[in-house]
C-alpha cells in the first residue's frame, strides 16, 4: 500500500501529469497558455501541500474543503449545506472510494484536486476566486456548470470524474438508497442455508 | 414494485469452501514467505475466460497447468450482492479503469474468474460476418463458422448456454416491445446459467453459482486435475532464454492489490500461455520487451464503445431486479461491415442504484430526481461495432512510468457520430413505448418530454469527448491474430509471432471487435487454441 508521502511524490512524478500538460497545451483558447503555466504551479503546491486530513486515507484537507463545498450542488435535493453528517459521510465515502480504485486514478483525483484548490486556476477555471469554504451553493452550481459547459476538454473531464465519484460516493451509502426506492438486494446468509422463499422467486430447472 | 430484499438466501454449492476435501492447490500469494520457483508443462497466465478454458482442456489431457492471477479469490459465499464491496474486489481498478484521457470507463472483471465472474451472462457465438471479415481482411486462417462450430457447441454444453427461458424483465421487455413497435428486428439472449433464481446480480458476482462462469466450472475442473491456482500473483514478465520463452516471472500482491510483497512467484514452463485480456496481456509483452518488429503489441485495441439512455416511466421497471440482459436487436449492427456509419448493437444494463448514478453523468436536479424515479427508469445502451472501417483503427495500450497499462483509445468524429445516431434511435424507442421523459447521455442534455424536443437537442448538442458518456465492457485486441507478421502479433493458433514457446488465448487476440458480447467467442476460440497446444505433448 502506498502512503500518502509516497503518493504525493507519486503525484509530481507521474507520467499521467505530463499528459495531461500536454492536454493544457493543445488548447486553443488565448489563456491556455496561461493555464497551463498555472497548473504547473498547482501541480507544484500541491507537492508541497499537507498530508490527508483526520481520518482520511487521501483527501487532504483543502480536498475536504472543496468536496463539502460540491456535495450540495451535485446531490441536490438530498443534500443542504447546513447538513453536516450527510456531506461528512458522502465525502468519506469519496476516500473509501478512491481506496479501491488505482494509484492510476487517485493520481488523475488528485491532479484535479490541486488545480481546483490552486486559487490562479480555480478562480480562473470556477469563478470562485475566494476559497470553497466561503462559496454558495449557487457559487458551486456556477463552478460546475463552468467545467461542464466549457469547451476545454480537461476541464470536461474534471466535471466528469467529480460528479461520477460525488454520486457514486453518495449512493454507495447503503441509508442514502431510500430515496431512490430500490428495496436492496436480497439478504444473503452464510453457512448451508439455501432458501429461496416460495412464490417470490423462481428457479428455472 | 418487486421486493426482493425480504428474500434470504444461503449457497450450498460454492466449490471452493471444499477446496481442501477436494486436494485443491491454491496459493494466497501475499501469504508467501518466501519466493516461489514453480515448473509445469503450461503456465497460464489470467483465469478469466481464456485463462478458464484453456486451464480446463490442457489439465484434461493430463499436462500440468499453473495458473497465476493478479486478482483476488472470491466465491458465492462471499457474494452478497451489495455493490461496494463487488466493485473493490471483482473489477479492476475497483471499476475506475478509464482510457487515458478519462472519457470512457472501462468495466473489466480481475478476480479468479476474470470478467466471466462479473458479466452479465450474454452469449453469442462469433457472428459469421465477423468470421469472414477476418478471413477476408485480416489475415485469419481456421476460423470459419464451420470449423469454429464444434468448439462452440463444446463450450455451450460444457456452461449450459441457452436460450433464456423466463419472460424478460421490464428493462428488457421494453426493448423488446420498442423494436416492435418501430419494426426492428430482436432476439431472446442465450446465457451461461444452471439454476438461475432471476434475480439480477449477476455483476456483484452471482450468490447462487447459477452464473457458469470460468470460477465455478472449468476452473474447480482444473483443481480436480492437479492445476496450481496462484492468486494475488501479477506476472511482470515472460521469461525469455535466447528465443524460447521459458515461463512467467510474478510478483505477490498485498491483500488490497495495491502493493507487492517483495516476494517474486517464478513458474517455468514448457509452453507460456497469456490469457490477461485485451489490456493485460498486451502490457506483459511489452514489459517483457519481446521482440516486436513491427510494432504491432498493444495496437488495434478495441472497446465496443457504448452509450445510453434514460427513459423514466409511469410504472414499474425495477431495472436493478432479474436477468440484466435477455432481450438484444441487431438492427443496426450489420446494416454494412466496412463502409458507411459505424453499426451498433442494442441491449440493456442493470441498474444498481451507485451503477446508475455513476453513469448518469450529470450532477444537480438532473441526476437527483431522476435517481428518485430509478423504480421507473428503464436504460438503452448501444455497443459500437469498433475496427471494422477504416476511420475506426481502434486504440493502443502504453505502460506508464510505473509499467501499469495505459489505454489511449479516443472516441473521433466517425465514433461521435454514431453516439449521435444511437441516441436518435434509442431515445425514440423509448418515446415509443410509452415514456414520459427520456435523456441522452450528454452531459448537458435534460429530461426530454417529447420526442420532437429530444430530437432537436440531440441533432444540436455539442459531440466530443467527456461531453459523451461512454464506457466500455468488452476490451478486444491489442495481440491480433493472423499470418501476416506485418499487421500481428500472434499467428491464427495464437503462437507469438518472434518467440517459441509462448501463446495468447483471450479477447486481445481479436484482430477487430466481435460486434457481440465476446465470452462465447473467446470460449470457442481458445478451446480450438488449446487443442492444438495440447496435442503438441502428445506428438
Amino acid at each position: 500500500m502506498c502512503s500518502t508521502k509516497d503518493l504525493r511524490v507519486g503525484v509530481c512524478s507521474s507520467t499521467r501529469m505530463h499528459t495531461d500538460r500536454r492536454n493544457f497545451m493543445k488548447l486553443s483558447a488565448a489563456g491556455a497558455a496561461a493555464l497551463s503555466t498555472m497548473s504547473t504551479g498547482a501541480w507544484l503546491s500541491g507537492c508541497t501541500s499537507s498530508n490527508a486530513a483526520s481520518g482520511m486515507r487521501f483527501l487532504r484537507p483543502e480536498d475536504v474543503e472543496l468536496l463539502t463545498a460540491l456535495t450540495p450542488s451535485v446531490m441536490a435535493g438530498h443534500v443542504g449545506p447546513g447538513d453536516t453528517d450527510k456531506i461528512d459521510r458522502t465525502v468519506k465515502s469519496f476516500d473509501t472510494l478512491l481506496g479501491d480504485t488505482s494509484q492510476i486514478v487517485v493520481d488523475l483525483v488528485m491532479q484535479a484536486f490541486d488545480v481546483l484548490n490552486f486559487m490562479p486556476t480555480r478562480g480562473l477555471m470556477t469563478g470562485q476566486w475566494s476559497s470553497w469554504s466561503k462559496a454558495t451553493v449557487q457559487d458551486t452550481d456556477d463552478a460546475l456548470g463552468r467545467l461542464r459547459d466549457s469547451n476545454i476538454e480537461p476541464l470536461n473531464a474534471i466535471y466528469a470524474a467529480l460528479i461520477r465519484l460525488i454520486a457514486s460516493g453518495y449512493y454507495l451509502v447503503p441509508e442514502y438508497l431510500a430515496s431512490t426506492g430500490y428495496p436492496g438486494p436480497p439478504t444473503k446468509v452464510q453457512g448451508d442455508l439455501a432458501q429461496v422463499e416460495a412464490g417470490k422467486v423462481e428457479g428455472t430447472p | 414494485m418487486t421486493d426482493l430484499s425480504t428474500i434470504t438466501l444461503g449457497s450450498t454449492t460454492d466449490p471452493y469452501r471444499k477446496a481442501e476435501e477436494r486436494g485443491w492447490d491454491i496459493t494466497n500469494a501475499t501469504e508467501l514467505a518466501a519466493p516461489l520457483e514453480l515448473e509445469a508443462d503450461v503456465v497460464i497466465v489470467g483465469t478469466g475466460a481464456g485463462g478458464g478454458t484453456a486451464a480446463e482442456n490442457l489439465s484434461k489431457a493430463g499436462l500440468s497447468v499453473v495458473l497465476l492471477e493478479a486478482g483476488p479469490l472470491k466465491s458465492s459465499s462471499q457474494f452478497d450482492m451489495q455493490e461496494r464491496a463487488a466493485y473493490r474486489d471483482l473489477y479492476q481498478e475497483g471499476t475506475g479503469r478509464a482510457n487515458k484521457s478519462g472519457s470512457i470507463t472501462i468495466l473489466q472483471g480481475r478476480s479468479v474468474g476474470g470478467s466471466t465472474t462479473v458479466n452479465w451472462t450474454t452469449s453469442f457465438r462469433t457472428p459469421p460476418e465477423t468470421l469472414k471479415f477476418w478471413a477476408d481482411s485480416m489475415g485469419v486462417t481456421g476460423c470459419s463458422v464451420e470449423e469454429l462450430a464444434p468448439y462452440f457447441q463444446q463450450m455451450e454444453t460444457r456452461l449450459n448456454i441457452e436460450k433464456w427461458g423466463m419472460p424478460p424483465n421490464p428493462n428488457n421487455d421494453t426493448l423488446r416491445a420498442a423494436s416492435e413497435k418501430l419494426g426492428y428486428s430482436w432476439a431472446t439472449i442465450h446465457r451461461n446459467v444452471r439454476g438461475c433464481l432471476n434475480l439480477g446480480y449477476c455483476g456483484l458476482g452471482c450468490p447462487v453459482d447459477a452464473k457458469q462462469s470460468m470460477l465455478v466450472t472449468t476452473i474447480p475442473t482444473a483443481l480436480d486435475n492437479k492445476a496450481k491456482l496462484i492468486h494475488h500473483a501479477r506476472a511482470e514478465r515472460v521469461w525469455v532464454e535466447g528465443d524460447t520463452v521459458v515461463g512467467v516471472e510474478a510478483s505477490a500482491l498485498t491483500p488490497d492489490g495495491w502493493g507487492t510483497t517483495g516476494k517474486t512467484i517464478k513458474v517455468r514452463a514448457a509452453r507460456t500461455v497469456l490469457a490477461g485480456g485485451g489490456i493485460n496481456t498486451p502490457a506483459i509483452l511489452l514489459r517483457s520487451k519481446v521482440p516486436d518488429p513491427h510494432g504491432r503489441i498493444g495496437k488495434r485495441t478495441f472497446l465496443h464503445p457504448t452509450t445510453l439512455s434514460m427513459g423514466i416511466y409511469d410504472k414499474g421497471i425495477d431495472p436493478y431486479y432479474g436477468a440484466p440482459q435477455s432481450i438484444y436487436s441487431d438492427h443496426f449492427q450489420w446494416q454494412t461491415i466496412d463502409t458507411g456509419p459505424v453499426n451498433f448493437k442494442l441491449e440493456v444494463p442493470p441498474l444498481q442504484p451507485a451503477f446508475a448514478a455513476a453513469f448518469y453523468g450529470a450532477g444537480g436536479d438532473m441526476l437527483t430526481e431522476s435517481m428518485d424515479k430509478l423504480i421507473n427508469t428503464q436504460c438503452m445502451i448501444a455497443l459500437m461495432r469498433d475496427g471494422f472501417d477504416e476511420r475506426s483503427q481502434g486504440g493502443s495500450i502504453e505502460l506508464n512510468d510505473r509499467g501499469e497499462p495505459i489505454i489511449d483509445y479516443e472516441l473521433n468524429s466517425y465514433l461521435l457520430e454514431g453516439v449521435r445516431r444511437a441516441w436518435h434511435t434509442m431515445v425514440e424507442m423509448q418515446f415509443a413505448t410509452g415514456a414520459k421523459t427520456a435523456r441522452p447521455a450528454h452531459k448537458e442534455a435534460e429530461h426530454y418530454r417529447s420526442w420532437t424536443e429530444a430530437k432537436a437537442a440531440i441533432a444540436g448538442f455539442n459531440y466530443a469527448p467527456h461531453k459523451v458518456t461512454v464506457g466500455s465492457a468488452h476490451v478486444m485486441g491489442g495481440s491480433a491474430m493472423g499470418e501476416d507478421e506485418t499487421r500481428s502479433v500472434t499467428n491464427s493458433d495464437g503462437k507469438f509471432h518472434h518467440l517459441s514457446n509462448l501463446y495468447v488465448m483471450d479477447g486481445s487476440l481479436f484482430p477487430t471487435s466481435i460486434g457481440a458480447n465476446p465470452q462465447l467467442s473467446i470460449y470457442g476460440l481458445v478451446l480450438k487454441l488449446s487443442t492444438k497446444l495440447a496435442s503438441q505433448f502428445s506428438a
